[in-house]
């Protein structure tokens, strides 16, 4: 299961796993916002190519609009995901 | 008919003789992404039972997931459910996916994602087959009136 909370404009948290299940809600919830958009990663336990995803099409739409992703706090067990898909370099994590 | 090991299954009528001290435990899966929450609990509880911590499931929940959703999108004309079976021969774990009655579908021949690409060039496709890869020790295909991947994964525990 996955929560996206909103603390305040442009924070959000991930809470929970983002996996196949979980991406196509995940994907809506994201489209509907702007960036310059942070997302806090700390709560984020678990996340697979379909959570991946997600995260490239957002990065694509807001540098596109000239916005900015930025991710933080991954755990070691996520960030280790990014890294296997070689999205650690690629995406700006703090 | 072979089991995840390459065994012949027992022929109806004659009892399982047992050929390890650790049987593949199998259960089968609604051919939905919606059974993964199932497919992890199955996995805990296997994990558990044979004294191994939740921070092992991790690489393994990865593994299933990857898999059966590749079943679940690519595995056309195949049986309603999806066959997931898991061995333990410590330090070892083996994870066998089975999609009865599917067009023949070899993941292991999907070509290999260039991770020096920018991320404009990046997508999705792709990503979870390179991510079992990464993760596993041996990723294996076969076609025995299905498809039938198996996964072997040293565990730290």
């Amino acid at each position: 299961m996955l929560e996206i909370r909103t603390p305040s404009t442009g924070q959000v948290q991930l809470v929970g796993r983002l996996d196949a299940s979980e991406s196509d809600r995940a994907d809506q919830t994201l489209r509907a916002m702007n960036g310059p958009l942070r997302l806090d990663c700390s709560e984020l336990d678990y996340i697979s190519s379909a959570g991946l995803g997600v995260l490239i099409e957002l990065h694509k739409r807001l540098v596109a609009a000239g916005q900015t992703l930025t991710l933080a706090n991954l755990v070691p067990r996520v960030r280790n995901v990014f890294m296997y898909a070689g999205l650690d370099r690629l995406l700006n994590i703090e | 008919m072979r089991d995840c090991r390459g065994r012949p299954t027992p022929v109806a009528g004659r009892p399982r003789v047992a050929l390890s001290s650790s049987p593949m435990v199998e259960r089968r899966f609604p051919r939905d992404v919606a059974s993964l929450e199932g497919i992890y609990g199955f996995i805990r509880e296997f994990l558990a039972e044979r004294g191994i911590g939740p921070d092992a499931a991790y690489d393994v929940d990865l593994i299933a997931e990857e898999l059966f959703t590749n079943m679940v999108k690519y595995g056309r004309g195949g049986e309603p459910e999806i066959s997931i079976a898991l061995d333990w021969d410590a330090p070892t774990l083996t994870f066998c996916v089975r999609d009865f009655g599917a067009e023949r579908f070899d993941p292991t021949q999907a070509p290999e994602v260039d991770t020096s690409r920018p991320i404009a060039q990046r997508r999705a496709g792709g990503l979870g087959i390179h991510l079992v890869r990464r993760m596993a020790d041996r990723l294996t295909y076969g076609y025995d009136r299905g498809n039938v991947i198996r996964v072997t994964k040293r565990l730290d525990v």
